[in-house]
C-alpha cells in the first residue's frame, strides 16, 4: 500500500479489469485507454501521450495505423449505445497536440553489464529495444534495410503514416542509448553465431517478408506482383508502373494500401477482390470509406482460379463463392461454386493474400520451413541466448500485437540474463473523486476523422497524409463519449440505509436491488440476482458495466457511502 | 399452441405485400409491421409525378394506418429497429423495447446511394426516396427553373421526364457507371443519352465530379473534369443502397444486401429477407442477383411470406418486369450489380 494506492495481484481484480475495462483488456499492449482519454479531456495532451507510450511505445504511429481491437470492445458499440468511441483518433490527437518530448515510460535503471542484440527494427524490435534500454541493458539493433522502422517504413504508405511521425518515435527509442546498424543483413553480412558471441542474448524480430502465393496457374506472368514487394518498391521510391486496370486480390491492410497506392502511381481503375464480403473485412471502416472515396471498387464473393495471359497478364478467372459458417478463428468459411467461373480483364494483378517469415541461417532447431522454433511464452529458441519475437514467431499480426510481443520478449530476456523480474502485472486501486460525466454525453455523435478533400488533391501529392487529424475541440468532444470504465463505483453496504436516493437519480439502470451475487472460483463477482421484492433485497449494487460515471449517486447519498476507485492494469516495478 | 407472431421490418411495397400475404394465409397469427417511416405504405415510383403536381398526396399511398387495423395487422410506424438477434428471435427498437418473433421478414429496402467520393457534397444534393424528400423538391422547385441531375437510375430518368413536362430546364450528367444497378454498355448509354436530348435535356458527359459549391446567388456550381455547370438544384440519383447497417453483428450473412437463397431464406429458421435489401443466390445462374422496382418487390414480398408459413416457392428469374427507360426497354429483374 502506498498512501491510498493498493497494488493487487489477486485474480479477482484481474478478472474485474478484464470484464469491466473492455478496451484495455482488448489491447494487446494493455494500453490504459480510459486514463489517457480522460487526460486528453482535461487538456493534458503530453500526459495522455505519455500514458500511451508507457504501454505501446509508438502512439503517434499507432494513432494512425492501429487495427483498433479496443474499439470493437468499447461499450459505446454495444447494441443500444451507438458507435464505439474513436479511441485511435484520440490517441493521435494526444500525439498531435503534445508539446514536449516523449518521457520514458520507465525510469531508466542503472546500467547492467549485459549486451542484447536485436535483429530487425520493426515494431517488435523497436519495442524490445526500448524496454531493454530502459531496464539498463546495452542494446544494438541490426537492420537489413537502409533505415529503421521495418514494415512501418517499407510496408505502410506515407499517405497513411507520415515518415516524420515515424522518425520522431524511432528517435525517442534511439535516444535511450540504443545503437543501430542499418544495411546489415543477417546471413549476408553477418551470421547469428557471430552475433551470439558478441551479445549475451540475441532477439530475432525479423518479421514476415515472404509473400504467400495464390498457387493458381499464371502467377508467374509478367504483371503479377506480390503486394508486399510492390509496397516496398514504392516506399523505397522506385519507379513502378502497373497499367490502367488493376485487380488487387486480398482483404487486409496491405491489399487496401496496394489499391490506393496503385491509383497514386497512375492506375485508372482499381478493384479489390474479396473471397468473402465487405462485412467480413478486418480493416477499419475509415479505411474502407477512404478507399472507396478515392475510386477503388470493392468486389466480393470471388475466388481466383487462374491468371490469364501468354507472357503478360490479361485477366483473371474467378469462381463465385458462397459464405458458410463462422469458423473458430472468427472468419467465415467460403465455398467456390462449381460452374460459376467468370473473367475480369486487367493489366496487372497484385496478390496481397498475406506473408510469412523467411528463413535465415541460425543454429538450433528449425521447423519444416527452416524457421527457428521458439516457444511463445518464453520466446526462447533451442540455442541458448537466442530468442524470437514478433511476426517471425506468430505469423503476420498487427502493429500493436508486434509491439506487445516485443515488450514481452524484452522482459523475458531481462529476467533470464539477471535472474530477476523487473516489473510485474498488477491492478492498481486508487481512491479518486467522482467524475462529472453528463448523461447527454452518451448521445453525442461520434466525431469522424477529417480527411483531405477534394479527393483529387491526394493524387496531386501522392504522399500527402489523407487523415488530417482532429481539431482540439473535436478530440475533447470525442473524449466526452468515453464511459471511463476504469472508475469503479461501489456502495458500502455497512453504511447504506437503503434510502434509494441513488436509484432515483441514476440516469439509467445502473443501480440494482439484488438478493445476491454470483461469483466465480476466484471470488470475482460475475453476476447479480436482482429482485423487485423489497423484503428480499440484501444489497444495493452499482453495476459498473452500466454506470456512466456521472457521479450523481455519490453527490446525493446522505450517508456518503459510495466510493470511487480508479482500477488500472499496470506494470509495477518490483 | 401459442399464437404465432410474425414481424415484418419495413413497409415498402415488399414489406406491405408480405404482411398482407401473411394475414391472408395465416389468419390466426399476429402480424406486426415495424416501419421507420410514418404513415402507410406509399408507391415510391409515383413520387416524380407527385413532385410536379400531377398526383395528389393521398394517391401516393397504397394503404393507410386505418386499413391495417381493419385487416388485423399492427402497424408500428415511426419506430426504428436498431438490432436483430435471429438466433434468439428478438429484435431491439431504438427506444430499447425488445420484441420477440416466431417469424421475421426483413424488407427494409434501400436508402439513396451517394458514391463515397461525393458524400462530402451531400448537403448540396437532393434525393428522392421518401414523401418528405418529395416535399423538399416541391418547395425548392418553386424557387428555380434549372435542375442538374447527376447519376442515372430509373427514378432520375422518370423524374427528368416529369420536370421537362412542367417546363423546367434539366441538365443531365451521365456517366457510364451511373446507371445503377445496371452497368450500361456504350450502346445503351448512347441510346438513353439520345432520347434525353430528343426530350430537350442537355446531356453532359463526365468521368469525375471534382467539386461542388454554393454560390452567393443561391446557384450551385458543379465542377466536372470537363466543364463547370450551374443549376438551382442538384439531384443525386445513384440508385438505392440496401439499408441494412443495423444488421451488423447480427450473424446474418451480409454482402451488398442480405444474402438469401432462392427461397429468400436468410440462414436462420423463420428469418427471410425480401425486396431491394435481399441479395438472392440462384442455383441455376450460380450467382447472386438483386431485383428492383415496385412490381418485383411485391412479388418477392409475397414469396417470402409464403415461404415463412411453410410453402416452398422459389423466387424465379422469369418474373421479369420491364422498365421503359426513355423509350429503351430494360429488364429490371436479376441485375447482378449493386
Amino acid at each position: 500500500m502506498e498512501g491510498n494506492i493498493v497494488y493487487s495481484t489477486d485474480p479477482e481484480d484481474f478478472y474485474y479489469v478484464d470484464i469491466n475495462v473492455p478496451c484495455q483488456s482488448a489491447c494487446p499492449a494493455d494500453t490504459n485507454i480510459p486514463a489517457y482519454i480522460r487526460a486528453l479531456f482535461e487538456g493534458e495532451y503530453q500526459n495522455s501521450y505519455d500514458m500511451n507510450r508507457a504501454a505501446n511505445i509508438l502512439p503517434g504511429v499507432l494513432g494512425r495505423v492501429c487495427s483498433r481491437p479496443c474499439e470493437d470492445k468499447c461499450r459505446h458499440g454495444e447494441a443500444e449505445l451507438g458507435l464505439p468511441v474513436n479511441i485511435c483518433h484520440i490517441k493521435r490527437a494526444a500525439s498531435d497536440f503534445r508539446k514536449g518530448k516523449a518521457a520514458s515510460p520507465f525510469n531508466a535503471l542503472p546500467g547492467i553489464d549485459k549486451k542484447v542484440g536485436i535483429i530487425g527494427s520493426g515494431p517488435a524490435g523497436l519495442a524490445a529495444a526500448h524496454d531493454l534500454a530502459c531496464l539498463g541493458f546495452s542494446v544494438t539493433i541490426y537492420e537489413a534495410m537502409g533505415r529503421p522502422g521495418g514494415m512501418l517504413r517499407y510496408g505502410i504508405p506515407e499517405f497513411r503514416l507520415p515518415r516524420q511521425v515515424l522518425d520522431i518515435e524511432i528517435e525517442a527509442v534511439l535516444r535511450l542509448g540504443v545503437a543501430i546498424e542499418t544495411g546489415v543483413s543477417v546471413g549476408r553480412d553477418m551470421d547469428v553465431d557471430e552475433l551470439l558471441v558478441k551479445h549475451d542474448a540475441l532477439l530475432s524480430a525479423t518479421g514476415c517478408y515472404r509473400p504467400i502465393p495464390l498457387n493458381v496457374p499464371g502467377e508467374s506472368l509478367e504483371g503479377v506482383h506480390s503486394g508486399l514487394e510492390f509496397m516496398m518498391k514504392v516506399c523505397k521510391g522506385e519507379n513502378v508502373r502497373l497499367g490502367d486496370r488493376i485487380l488487387v486480390i486480398g482483404a487486409g491492410f496491405t491489399a487496401f494500401d496496394c489499391a490506393r497506392t496503385a491509383l497514386r502511381i497512375g492506375a485508372k481503375e482499381v478493384s479489390i477482390c474479396l473471397r468473402r464480403t465487405e462485412e467480413d473485412l478486418r480493416v477499419t471502416g475509415d479505411e474502407i470509406l477512404e478507399t472507396k472515396k478515392e475510386g477503388v471498387k470493392i468486389e466480393s464473393l470471388m475466388l481466383a482460379k487462374e491468371i490469364l495471359g501468354k507472357q503478360s497478364v490479361k485477366g483473371v478467372t474467378f469462381f463465385r463463392t458462397r459464405p458458410g459458417k463462422n469458423r473458430d478463428d472468427g472468419k467465415r468459411d467460403v465455398t467456390p461454386i462449381a460452374g460459376s467461373e467468370f473473367v475480369l480483364e486487367t493489366d496487372a494483378v497484385i496478390v496481397a493474400t498475406g506473408q510469412r517469415p523467411g528463413p535465415f541461417e541460425a543454429p538450433g532447431e528449425k521447423d519444416e520451413n527452416g524457421l527457428i522454433i521458439a516457444d511463445r511464452e518464453f520466446f526462447r529458441a533451442s540455442r541458448k541466448g537466442l530468442y524470437v519475437t514478433g511476426d517471425y514467431l506468430t505469423g503476420p499480426s498487427t502493429v500493436i500485437e508486434a509491439v506487445a510481443m516485443g515488450r514481452r520478449a524484452a522482459h523475458r530476456i531481462a529476467r533470464d540474463l539477471t535472474g530477476k523480474a523487473f516489473y510485474e502485472k498488477a491492478v492498481c486501486l486508487k481512491d479518486c473523486q467522482p467524475t462529472d460525466r453528463k448523461r447527454p454525453w452518451d448521445f453525442l455523435p461520434r466525431q469522424e476523422m477529417p480527411t483531405l478533400t477534394p479527393v483529387e488533391k491526394r493524387f496531386e501529392i501522392p504522399d500527402i497524409e489523407v487523415e488530417t487529424g482532429y481539431l482540439k475541440e473535436q478530440s475533447r468532444e470525442e473524449a466526452k463519449r468515453c464511459y471511463l470504465c476504469y472508475l469503479h463505483y461501489e456502495i458500502d453496504m455497512e453504511r447504506c440505509i437503503y434510502c434509494r436516493y441513488c436509484i432515483d437519480v441514476a440516469p439509467r439502470d445502473c443501480i440494482k436491488l439484488v438478493n445476491g451475487v454470483e461469483t466465480n472460483d476466484d471470488g470475482a463477482i460475475i453476476g447479480f440476482v436482482e429482485t423487485s421484492e423489497w423484503e428480499k433485497v440484501n444489497a444495493v449494487i452499482i453495476d459498473n458495466k452500466r454506470c456512466i460515471r456521472c457521479g450523481e449517486c455519490v453527490r446525493v447519498c446522505p450517508m456518503d457511502c459510495i466510493s470511487v476507485t480508479k482500477v488500472e492494469l499496470v506494470d509495477r516495478k518490483i | 399452441m401459442a399464437e404465432q407472431h410474425f414481424v415484418v421490418i419495413g413497409n415498402g411495397p415488399a414489406g406491405n405485400e408480405a404482411a398482407l400475404t401473411l394475414r391472408e394465409h395465416a389468419p390466426e397469427a399476429r402480424v406486426t409491421i415495424i416501419s421507420r417511416e410514418r404513415g402507410g405504405c406509399f408507391r415510391p415510383h409515383f413520387l416524380p409525378r407527385f413532385v410536379v403536381g400531377k398526383l395528389a398526396e393521398e394517391d401516393l399511398y397504397l394503404s393507410s394506418a386505418v386499413s391495417y387495423r381493419d385487416k388485423g395487422i399492427k402497424l408500428r410506424s415511426g419506430q426504428e429497429v436498431v438490432s436483430v438477434h435471429p438466433d434468439k428471435r428478438k429484435i431491439i427498437l431504438d427506444h430499447k423495447e425488445i420484441i420477440s418473433f416466431d417469424g421475421l421478414i426483413i424488407a427494409v429496402g434501400g436508402r439513396p446511394r451517394i458514391p463515397e467520393n461525393l458524400m462530402v457534397f451531400g448537403d448540396l444534393m437532393l434525393t428522392l426516396k421518401t414523401v418528405q424528400d418529395a416535399k423538399v423538391w416541391i418547395r425548392k422547385l418553386n424557387e428555380t427553373d434549372t435542375v442538374l441531375m447527376i447519376g442515372g437510375d430509373l427514378t432520375s430518368l422518370s423524374f427528368t421526364k416529369q420536370l421537362v413536362d412542367v417546363g423546367k430546364k434539366v441538365c443531365f450528367a451521365l456517366n457510364d457507371d451511373a446507371f445503377w444497378p445496371l452497368r450500361f454498355d456504350r450502346y445503351l448509354y448512347n441510346q438513353v443519352a439520345g432520347r434525353l436530348r430528343e426530350n430537350g435535356v442537355e446531356v453532359l458527359e463526365y468521368s469525375r465530379i471534382r467539386g461542388m459549391s454554393l454560390l452567393s446567388d443561391g446557384m450551385i456550381e458543379v465542377n466536372t473534369d470537363y466543364e463547370k455547370v450551374r443549376a438551382g438544384l442538384v439531384g443525386a440519383f445513384f440508385g438505392l443502397k440496401p439499408d441494412i447497417a443495423f444488421l451488423a453483428r447480427s450473424g446474418l450473412k451480409i454482402d451488398r444486401g442480405i444474402l438469401v437463397d432462392e427461397y429468400l431464406h436468410a440462414g436462420f429458421e423463420g428469418v427471410y429477407a425480401t425486396g431491394d435489401c435481399a441479395q438472392v443466390f440462384h442455383p441455376d445462374l450460380r450467382d447472386y442477383w438483386v431485383s428492383i422496382g415496385h412490381d418485383n418487390a411485391v412479388a418477392l414480398g409475397r414469396t417470402a411470406a409464403l415461404n415463412l408459413i411453410g410453402e416452398r416457392v422459389r423466387a424465379e428469374p422469369d418474373m421479369a418486369c420491364i422498365f421503359d427507360v426513355q423509350g429503351v426497354q430494360v429488364n429490371s429483374s436479376w441485375w447482378m450489380e449493386f
